[in-house]
């Protein structure tokens, strides 16, 4: 399998950095970004396989960042992770064209295991 | 909810009553009135209707006697004044018109001194001299006369009959008493209606007939003297408390007046004339406050039924949109710790990788230690999420539910509570029990208010609470029982226990008595339903039945992805 690229997007610096260290020792490349409209330039100036979006966040929110990856690099996987889960934001995620979404706190398996399948379902798509 | 009162209700039903009261009784006396007036007017038509036609019959009958009397001695005098000298001609001719028309009592002959020439009756009249009676002016000054009734020397009420006979020169007088009781009698013949009379009065109102001890002879009469007039006149009197219609006719010669009365019937003989109309009437008149009270206690419940729905309905839809409050706070409360967990459960995860690419002397323990970081991030965690898993089932949306897993749920919110009074909890459930379609949330909210009160029943006795909690398969849907084996229920509450605002747990603050009508509506809105028994000092059992499919026409069935633990 070829070597994963994700890019982690959350208003907590605190949650991304832990948290791109243990991708790294777990040798998946990680980017991490403060905020949509970091995401977007990142996104503009390399390949990721992968976007895990943190929903809530100040300024651009999760669902939005989602709009225009889907709308701008739709070979890009989205994953939905927050702390706020709901029935309506849940369906709302998928039908935008998320692939999954998790909730917080989340084991680290669990969400390289949901990128791995996110990556490989855009790839096969 | 404002409690409203027990007054307010009592005064609706008094207010119904007496409204429906009005509405019967007042067209019913205002008929019994008008009914009572009409045939009052029609007695009283018929009444004046008979006086009219029995005085012109009576009057006719008197006038005629009168007549042939007088006529009678007319024809006597027209024998000769030597015939008529001799007292045994003169007997036999006073026998001959007794036979004849019966009402002449005595036949006298007297010449123009007032002296008697010839006398045939039954008195010793022979040596009265008339000259100076007012009755010999009359005869020899009009020819004939007839007076009044009278004493005169015999002694006895009479009346007097008289003629002129001139003879040879000589004025003489033919004279003869009339038998006043052939009279009275003629005025009543045939007799008389109840409350009848008749009856004949001079000019100054006194009888001319008698009738038993009621009308005597020459008595003043209990009325005014009768103008002169003509023709019959019926006029309305009112003696004592009577009323009544008095008609006159002055007979020929006014000397005379005819006068026939009838009472009036009073109001209790006119009510009573029909035993049968009076007896509807009353009838009546204790039907409709009878009906009125029937009919108001029944509209009178009709109302209260209603209003204790709408109470439970607004119970019901407050207590909804409480809990989505509750709900919409537990998400944001819930957001706002996931996120500094997520950090530390990141951070101590960094800390644990790094712990492996050192070897520190006390590398176990501080492993140890991160475990049990992790271990605690884990159950606040699952508190987190059992919040927003109850925040989002917030809604009337049917999902797929195990029931077992909704029940465990539920007894999970109360685990405390339960741990800390030491009631066990026995659950005996049916594997085999199918998947519902229906509310959790409503579902649940009935587990917990039924968990609740088994709780408080539990805790009100004193040996050790156990709570059972039964799940089992049925042909049409899911039965779920939830037993305690608490203070029960006496049996006269057990009817009521489903009343909205009832409620046996008195003294308690936070209780409405809406529990368990909230969980009775919430049943019916799921196709299910609740029933109770309970033995007091035994326990008590509710018991639940889901339908497999809550009846409903909401075609959404779009149910989204299980996410959360």
């Amino acid at each position: 399998m070829a070597a994963l690229k994700l890019l982690l997007v959350d208003d907590e610096a605190e949650f991304l950095e832990p948290t791109a260290a243990r991708l790294a020792r777990r040798q998946v490349a990680c980017t991490t970004v403060e905020g949509g409209a970091a995401a977007l330039a990142a996104l503009a100036k390399e390949r990721f396989d992968c976007a895990v979006v943190d929903v809530k966040m100040p300024g651009m929110d999760g669902l939005e960042l989602l709009r225009h990856i889907r709308g701008e690099y739709p070979e890009v996987a989205v994953v939905l992770l927050t702390g706020h889960a709901s029935v309506e934001l849940g369906v709302q995620g998928i039908d935008l064209g998320a692939f999954e979404y998790l909730m917080k706190p989340v084991d680290l398996d669990e969400l390289l295991d949901t990128a791995r399948r996110a990556a490989a379902h855009k790839a096969l798509g | 909810m404002p409690d409203p009162g027990p007054n307010p209700y009592l005064r609706l039903r008094r207010q119904m009553f007496f409204g429906l009261l009005t509405t019967g009784l007042v067209p019913l006396v205002a008929m019994g009135v008008a009914g009572f007036v009409a045939n009052r007017d029609s007695v009283e038509q018929r009444t004046r209707a008979g006086l009219e036609a029995m005085i012109k019959n009576r009057k006719v009958t008197v006038e005629l006697f009168l007549e042939q009397t007088l006529r009678q001695l007319e024809i006597l005098s027209a024998h000769g004044v030597a015939e008529l000298s001799d007292p045994v001609t003169l007997a036999k001719l006073r026998d001959y018109a007794r036979r004849e028309h019966g009402a002449l009592l005595d036949l006298g002959l007297i010449d123009d001194h007032g002296r008697h020439v010839a006398y045939a009756g039954p008195y010793d009249l022979m040596q009265v001299n008339y000259r100076n009676e007012a009755w010999f002016q009359q005869v020899m000054l009009h020819g004939q006369y007839q007076s009044d009734v009278f004493l005169g020397f015999r002694r006895f009420p009479h009346l007097v009959i008289a003629v002129k006979k001139p003879e040879a020169g000589h004025d003489f007088i033919l004279r003869a008493t009339v038998d006043s009781d052939l009279l009275s009698a003629l005025v009543r013949e045939g007799g008389l209606e109840s409350g009848a009379d008749v009856f004949i009065l001079n000019r100054a109102a006194e009888y001319q007939t008698s009738y038993l001890d009621k009308h005597k002879l020459m008595a003043r009469a209990d009325t005014d003297a009768i103008p002169r007039h003509s023709g019959t006149r019926l006029v309305e009197v009112r003696r004592g408390q009577c009323r009544e219609i008095m008609a006159t006719s002055w007979l020929r010669g006014e000397q005379w007046v005819l006068v026939a009365r009838q009472e009036l019937p009073g109001v209790s003989a006119l009510v009573f004339a029909h035993p049968a109309v009076p007896a509807v009437f009353l009838l009546g008149i204790l039907l409709v406050p009878i009906l009125a009270y029937l009919i108001a206690r029944h509209r009178f419940r009709q109302v209260r039924s209603l209003e204790s729905e709408r109470a439970a309905l607004y119970a019901s839809v407050s207590q909804t949109q409480k809990m989505a409050t509750i709900g919409r706070m537990a998400a944001s409360i819930a957001h706002e710790i996931n996120n500094p967990l997520a950090i530390i459960h990141a951070q101590v995860g960094a800390l644990a990788d790094s712990l492996e690419d050192v070897d520190l002397p006390h590398s176990q323990d501080l492993r140890q230690r991160i475990q049990k970081i992790e271990a605690q991030v884990e159950r606040g965690r699952k508190v987190t999420h059992r919040l927003l898993g109850f925040s989002r089932r917030v809604g009337p949306d049917a999902e797929s539910i195990d029931v077992a897993a909704a029940l465990d749920e539920t007894v999970g919110f109360l685990e405390k509570e339960v741990e800390a009074e030491h009631i066990g909890i026995v659950r005996q459930y049916d594997l085999n029990a199918p998947i519902v379609r229906s509310s959790l949330a409503q579902m649940q909210q009935v587990f917990l208010n039924l968990i609740n009160n088994a709780v408080d029943s539990v805790n009100e006795v004193d040996r050790k609470g156990e709570i059972r909690l039964s799940i089992y398969a049925r042909h049409d849907g899911v039965e779920v029982r939830i037993a305690d084996n608490g203070a029960g229920i006496a049996p006269h509450n057990l009817g009521r226990l489903f009343e909205p605002f009832f409620s046996t747990k008195a003294g308690k603050d936070d209780h409405t008595g809406l529990g368990l009508s909230i969980c009775q509506e919430i049943m019916r809105g799921l196709g299910g339903r609740i029933t109770v028994e309970s033995t007091q000092g035994v326990g008590t059992t509710f018991a639940l039945r889901f339908p497999l499919d809550i009846e409903s026409d909401r075609g959404d069935a779009t149910t989204p992805p299980e996410r959360s633990s």
